[in-house]
């Protein structure tokens, strides 16, 4: 290749990733009659970058059903009898090994086991335990893989959201679906290609979330994820204003592009013809979105199995089935959120509010999904930041109690998309405490996920400031025990 | 472009070094803890050493260098890079390091740490093209490329872009007709005319305003998950005052690195500093302070390396940097110099985070001056009034007597034993109002000492209810009152000024408890009178516990040093004459014969005739200036503890891993030597860093100034000069630039005006597909600029051609149209401040968007959409995307919609009569052209066409034109505004109109 050669390359890829959610001009020109000025070609994975995926995918998507605020593994998938035997008596300092803790049991003079006042049980021919505030979950026992040795750095939620969505405790770095976007490109020529649902909750929020937990980062901002709502617009500044109907913003587009086509052959910046495919794929959103949030081709028993609350635009139940819908439509990465899992009081009446809202809609969600063929190349990952203590913040109680964050150890599930169904990975101690056998740190999931996807996550790199950066840091390395 | 080198052509820094430094240094760079082999291949020296499997570099010798073999072999265990590493050397730069070995293998050091000097003129063959002697470079590089440069853009092509370059905002027609003709006339003349008029505006603060912001990461709340409000617009303002005032750019960051630390800082130098508090603070509570702490010092030391010295020293937080030689060591130096803060990990949950200072606008500091005047003038006519000594006998136990009536009864606790009061019979009721009262005399010392304190000190400073309660001290010769939930995070805590209070005599403090208890409505009065405070900490946000309150003692510290007696409180907010009359009641045998005496004079004066209406028209005049003083905005500043800090190394970057002690320090070697009797602390930092021969900061600062106007930097790793940053595309004109620059004073206004007047900059933009293809982004500089305006400049040509723009500056940030549900799910469910977003009144719907309000964790919509970083950290670029969404924002956000409504009137009134002549009216004010004949031939077809609808829809067109805030003019048909305002969104949405070309 000459030099020559390798400049135009560049620029011709450089031209690409800034026109973010571009589709070929060509294509886009023919489906309005028009005729284009410059003609990239109708790549299905358009703008993504050369020699990815590294290898055979096995997930061509992912789905991700985030949890803020930290689900308490030990009441919900993590069992342990010895907190019942070790009730209301001081944490060993054998297991707490001067692990650090938050302020809000800084305090506290003591810190006293707590064990859970939910019973668990087996399920399905893999023998998972659940608790049994997952009904629905445990029933798909046999198609997840559920880890139990999660473990991060972090114990304050906005770092620690910040890691598992970013790989960074701190903000600046790109999310886990905009590295996807930027490395893969777009399957579909009329919908974003990362795509973040968030959940209203039927009570309160609890934290709150961060733009920058789907944003860019030092990507070009073309990456960051698009949020499709359940009130008002589905996707901001959607609709048409009141009044204007949809010939004439056709009829205004029209006269828009034939300007800037015009003024392209005067200028000759090929930026201009991208603001012309750029719009006319606006045009084309218009319509694909209100579609795709339009559930009227959904069958009574799809919709039932979510759930009531599916019937409530912005409910969890409601966004996995839009979930479903967007993988459908070749969304890439789909980013779920539910809040409202910190639960350092009353953990006894608010984590059973929780489970209700999400353990059905999610369970549906992999069985629709398996039902449609679908989950062979569809990552779902279900966990939150972190865990909960296995000591009480405030005095152990078997009745009532709480837990403070917890880092040292979690439980998360994924299925699909490559992952060994039916399969409990890595253990905790008996106090849940600290992972035992196989460990999986948070840039270890970021490198699953990543290979699910096809991506060698030391691979997917991005010049900035000097440094190549990665999702990963420079830590990471696949879970292969749980890859089918 | 590294090919095609001829062999004088090749240089180390240029073609060598990012070629090792990409692939090499990683493993045999300067970090010792990763090198492999015992190789270091950075420095010349250590390269040329034997090692175990030969010499690595053989100067001259080809065959003998052992790098060579390695890069060349396809046996994967000798193979470098090693094939896990994911790097990959290619065969033209294994051709580029063989012909450098050939040549003697010669380094430099790395070009950016060179100081800038001017390289002699090139050798042209035609230098008339050339008005500024960097034009010359830039010809020579085109000469070499076999390029010539592009026709002069035409004199309105020139104007508008100029204009937005130097005041962010299009020219008018009117300004483009006059510098049309001004031009034809004058020529260069009225080229530099035009640029000293844009120059002198006042638009040229808020252009200049707001790539700096990005640097400085500048916005209206903390940042993380509560992401509250916090006050920084004080120190925004004074960026778009000092660039107007043209402040040579070094004065501008000295005073903004240590304007504390200059000798007797003016409030505007110790206001610059809050440059240094623009970060991300955490209020998530039972986060471990230190850890966030560190964060904020690091935060500092990233934002200030990526600002001046262009150099990511970020790296070396952990170890040392891999690429550039910055040490860890170094690092922590750096970070010593910011590491003296009196401040909280934890912080800012509602308010502004300590340090901060009472920062009054303009306005505001006219305003207390006028007061100010206004007292002295009264107190010299008072004072020069006859009182008649103390008057009548009698008269001062006759007014006793009836003043006794003005007070409302007391709540007297019960004797005190042990120095303990219960709080159930002296309790404090802020939303009743308490005002407090009680005497102390300090035996010695006035230094820190606890008058009153019912602040909980039990427990671990670290848990979330430390601290709870109120407290009053005495500190330094001054009051000081405390409200806190938990220390210091969540606490209001205010000082009296000028209360000078010594030892050896009674005085009586009495305080206001009211509302939120925040700084604004507490109010300390000494001895019946009302003092000015300020305000150090203001975090209270819900009422203290009420605990039993210590007489003299806070439970912790030593008891205070004197007697403290006379507590009361009152169930309502004393008015200041019953706060007087209490202090004149009580002082009977407490005060001194001339206290009592002064006292008692200003007590007459309130019952003499003569004197009383002079002596009312002061009191009223002192209860506004205090009401002002308590109201006045703060902001975050930098200020130095009085002792030092000690800044360790920390281990992996570890805020509890402490290492080597560390002093504040630079990397003088590597970049530039200490300055002679610099003091070692940020003010001598700013002296290092603006030392004429400083290599780095005023190329980096150039460079940023360039991008600013071409779209790209001559480096175009603006925030990257070290090793692995780009090489400049025209070093010559960057040295040139940046050598002008400090040896002219560091004139900011006049490096713009040289750029803009260059032959280079008025270039047009026009250029066939070929040389865009050949040069994407214009580092050959074959074409004038040509990119897409920022998110700002589109919004606020959109409500400057539309006749709404409220040109305002300054003052609190604005909120502006935003999507009701924006926040619905995403913001912190607690009712912090800026968990809402009130839809502004009036003019603050059009203000520039520089002062739309910026809530760095959901920040506004559309200006994301257009490519606005979200000021989490120092950003010195933005990418320059194009996307759909874009394209929806123009469509359908209100306030385009409004602006184009807007502009489709004015294209009825002012336009003319038939649709040529307003689409043209309206084409012209958005891309500062005429349009062509088959342009005007498509606006007004398509102009017809939605007339057509909207005649048959009128309803419609009515729906249409109510979109907005401001009212359509009810002169206008519905149907032809409709129409119009059709045409204007799309003109508004040309590719021309938001594109600076």
């Amino acid at each position: 290749m000459s030099c020559h050669q390798y400049e135009n390359m560049h620029s011709r890829r450089e031209f690409l990733q800034k026109t973010g959610l571009g589709l070929g001009a060509g294509a886009l020109a023919h489906l309005l009659g028009g005729c284009a000025s410059t003609s990239t070609a109708d790549d299905p994975h358009i703008n993504g970058l050369a020699g990815l995926p590294h290898f055979a995918p096995k997930a061509k998507r992912v789905i991700c059903l985030f949890q803020s605020g930290g689900p308490s593994h030990l009441d919900l998938y993590d069992p342990k009898p010895e907190l019942e035997r070790q009730f209301d008596k001081d944490l060993p300092d054998s297991i707490r090994r001067g692990q650090r803790i938050t302020g809000m049991v800084a305090s506290q003079t003591r810190l006293a086991c707590q064990p859970t006042r939910f019973k668990f049980a087996r399920h399905g021919q893999s023998g998972g335990e659940f608790s049994e505030l997952l009904p629905h979950i445990s029933g798909i026992a046999d198609d997840i893989c559920v880890i139990r040795s999660m473990h991060t750095e972090a114990i304050n939620h906005d770092p620690a959201i910040t890691f598992f969505q970013t790989g960074s405790q701190l903000p600046g770095r790109p999310s886990m679906g905009a590295w996807t976007d930027y490395g893969l490109g777009r399957m579909n020529d009329n919908l974003p290609s990362f795509v973040v649902l968030i959940s209203v909750n039927k009570e309160k929020s609890g934290q709150g979330l961060l733009a920058r937990l789907w944003g860019s980062g030092f990507l070009p901002s073309a990456h960051q994820g698009v949020q499709f709502r359940g009130a008002g617009e589905p996707v901001l500044y959607l609709r048409d204003p009141e009044g204007l109907t949809r010939d004439q913003r056709k009829v205004m587009l029209e006269g828009v592009n034939e300007l800037n086509r015009l003024n392209l052959a005067t200028a000759g910046d090929p930026e201009i013809s991208a603001r012309i495919s750029q719009a006319e794929m606006a045009y084309r959103m218009q319509a694909s979105v209100p579609e795709l949030m339009d559930l009227k081709g959904e069958t009574k028993a799809v919709m039932d199995s979510y759930g009531p609350d599916v019937n409530t635009p912005g409910s969890f139940a409601r966004n996995a089935l839009l979930a479903r819908r967007l993988a459908e439509k070749g969304v890439r990465f789909i980013q779920l959120y539910h809040r409202d899992w910190d639960h350092h009081g009353s953990l006894q009446d608010m984590l059973p509010k929780m489970t209700r809202d999400v353990d059905q809609p999610a369970a549906a969600l992999v069985k629709d999904l398996k039902q449609r063929g679908m989950l062979d190349d569809t990552l779902v990952i279900w966990g939150g930041e972190f865990g909960r203590t296995p000591y009480a913040q405030g005095g152990a109680n078997r009745e009532k109690y709480g837990r403070d964050h917890h880092g040292k150890a979690f439980s998360i599930w994924m299925a699909g998309g490559g992952i060994k169904p039916g399969m409990t990975y890595g253990s905790t101690d008996d106090f849940g405490f600290n992972t035992l056998e196989n460990p999986v740190h948070i840039h270890d999931l970021q490198a699953t996920i990543l290979h699910c996807l096809g991506i060698n996550h030391e691979r997917l790199t991005y010049r900035f400031q000097g440094r190549q950066f990665r999702l990963t840091d420079v830590h990471g390395r696949v879970v292969r025990d749980i890859l089918a | 472009m590294a090919c095609g080198l001829s062999a004088e052509d090749l240089r180390f820094n240029r073609d060598i070094r990012p070629i090792l430094s990409e692939n090499c240094f990683f493993c045999h760079g300067q970090d010792p803890k990763h090198r492999e082999a015992k190789l270091r291949l950075d420095i010349r020296a250590e390269a040329l050493m034997e090692h175990d499997s030969g010499f690595a570099i053989v100067p001259g010798h080809q065959e003998k260098s052992e790098i060579l073999k390695r890069l060349l072999t396809h046996n994967p265990d000798d193979q470098m890079p090693p094939p896990e590493s994911n790097r990959k050397v290619t065969p033209a730069q294994i051709e580029l390091i063989r012909r450098w070995i050939a040549q003697g293998a010669p380094y430099e050091k790395h070009w950016s740490f060179v100081p800038p000097e001017k390289a002699p003129a090139p050798k042209l063959s035609d230098a008339s093209w050339a008005r500024q002697p960097f034009d010359r470079y830039v010809l020579a590089k085109l000469e070499a490329e076999k390029l010539k440069p592009s026709a002069e853009a035409k004199p309105a092509t020139w104007l508008r872009r100029a204009a937005f370059d130097l005041t962010g905002l299009p020219p008018t027609p009117t300004e483009i007709t006059a510098f049309e003709s001004d031009a034809s006339q004058r020529g260069e003349a009225a080229y530099a005319a035009a640029a000293d008029h844009l120059l002198a505006s006042p638009r040229f603060g808020e252009r200049l305003a707001q790539d700096w912001l990005d640097v400085a990461r500048y916005a209206d709340t903390h940042g993380f998950n509560n992401d509250s409000a916090r006050s920084m617009w004080r120190w925004r303002d004074w960026v778009i005052e000092s660039f107007n005032a043209n402040l040579p750019f070094d004065r501008f960051i000295t005073e903004q690195l240590a304007g504390d630390l200059l000798p007797s800082p003016t409030p505007d130098q110790r206001l610059a500093t809050a440059f240094n508090r623009n970060h991300v603070i955490n209020s998530e509570g039972g986060i471990i302070d230190e850890e966030y702490r560190v964060e904020y010092v690091a935060d500092r030391v990233r934002t200030t390396s990526t600002a001046l010295l262009g150099l990511t020293t970020e790296c070396a937080r952990c170890h040392d940097h891999k690429f550039d030689p910055i040490t860890q060591k170094d690092y922590y130096r750096m970070f010593a110099f910011f590491n003296n803060v009196l401040e909280y990990g934890e912080d800012g949950r509602i308010a502004n985070a300590v340090p901060l200072l009472a920062t009054p606008t303009r306005e505001q500091q006219a305003e207390l001056k006028r007061m100010d005047e206004a007292i002295a003038a009264l107190d010299r006519k008072i004072a020069a009034l006859k009182t008649d000594a103390l008057g009548p006998a009698g008269l001062r136990e006759r007014l006793a007597a009836e003043d006794a009536k003005l007070l409302p009864k007391s709540l007297k606790p019960a004797k005190p034993t042990e120095a303990r009061i219960l709080a159930k019979e002296a309790g404090i009721d802020a939303k009743r109002g308490t005002t407090l009262s009680v005497w102390f005399k300090a035996s010695s010392s006035t230094a820190d000492s606890p008058i009153l304190s019912a602040l909980d000190r039990s427990g671990n400073p670290a848990g979330v209810g430390y601290g709870n309660g109120r407290e009053l001290r005495l500190v330094d010769g001054e009051i000081e009152w405390t409200a806190s939930q938990r220390h210091p995070a969540y606490a209001t805590i205010i000082r009296t000024i000028g209360a000078n209070i010594g030892p050896g005599t009674w005085h009586q403090v009495a305080v206001h408890i009211q509302g939120k208890e925040n700084a604004a409505t507490i109010a300390l009065f000494v001895d019946g009178e009302e003092v000015p405070t300020q305000t150090r900490h203001d975090g209270v946000s819900g009422a203290p516990a009420n605990r039993d309150w210590l007489l003299g003692s806070d439970g912790k510290a030593k008891p205070f040093d004197g007697e403290v007696t006379g507590f009361r409180t009152y169930p309502s907010i004393l008015k200041p004459e019953q706060v007087r009359q209490a202090f004149w009641l009580q002082s009977a045998d407490k005060i001194s014969e001339p206290q009592r005496k002064a006292a008692d004079l200003r007590t007459l004066r309130r019952h003499i005739g003569s004197t009383q209406a002079l002596q009312t028209e002061r009191d009223t005049l002192w209860t506004q200036r205090l009401a002002t003083v308590r109201n006045l905005p703060t902001t975050m500043v930098m200020e130095e503890m009085p002792v030092v800090r000690q800044a360790y190394v920390l281990n992996r970057g570890q805020y509890d891993a402490h290492g080597e002690k560390v002093e504040a320090g630079v990397p003088e070697e590597l970049i530039a030597p200490w300055p002679k009797n610099a003091p070692k602390n940020r003010l001598g930092l700013a002296q290092w860093f603006l030392q004429p021969q400083h290599p780095l900061t005023a190329r980096v600062v150039v460079n940023r100034f360039w991008a600013q106007l071409f779209g790209v930097g001559l480096v175009k790793s603006v925030e990257d000069f070290g090793t692995q940053g780009e090489w400049p595309s025209h070093p010559e004109v960057l040295d040139t630039l940046a050598r002008d620059f400090v040896d002219g004073g560091w004139n900011v206004k006049g490096f713009f005006k040289s750029v803009v007047l260059s032959s280079t900059y008025r270039q047009t933009s026009d250029a066939s597909p070929e040389l865009y293809a050949r040069d994407p982004e214009n580092r050959l500089l074959a074409r004038g600029p040509r990119v897409r305006l920022t998110s700002e400049q589109i919004r606020d040509q959109a409500l400057a051609v539309s006749g709404l723009l409220a040109e305002k500056i300054g003052g609190p940030s604005v909120r502006p149209y935003q999507p009701e549900s924006l926040y619905k799910g995403i913001v912190v469910d607690a009712p912090y401040p800026s968990t809402t977003w009130d839809l502004g009144k009036g003019d603050e719907l059009y203000r520039r968007s520089l002062y739309t309000f910026w809530k760095r964790t959901v920040p506004h919509p559309a200006m994301l959409t257009f490519d606005s970083p979200d000021r989490e950290f120092c950003s010195a670029r933005r990418s320059r995307t194009n996307t759909p969404l874009q394209a929806l924002v123009l469509w359908n956000e209100t306030g385009y919609l409004e602006s184009s409504r807007k502009l489709g009137e004015r294209m009825l009134k002012e336009g003319g009569a038939d649709d040529a002549s307003r689409t043209t009216f309206a084409f012209r004010l958005a891309t500062g052209r005429m349009p062509r004949a088959e342009e005007s031939a498509v606006l007004t077809r398509t102009y017809a066409k939605l007339r057509a609808d909207f005649t048959a829809r009128p309803d419609d067109a009515a729906k249409l034109i109510k979109v907005g805030a401001s009212v359509p003019d009810p002169a206008l048909s519905a149907v032809e505004l409709a129409a119009a305002a059709g045409v204007a969104n799309m003109i508004l949405t040309l590719d021309e109109t938001i594109t600076k070309n």
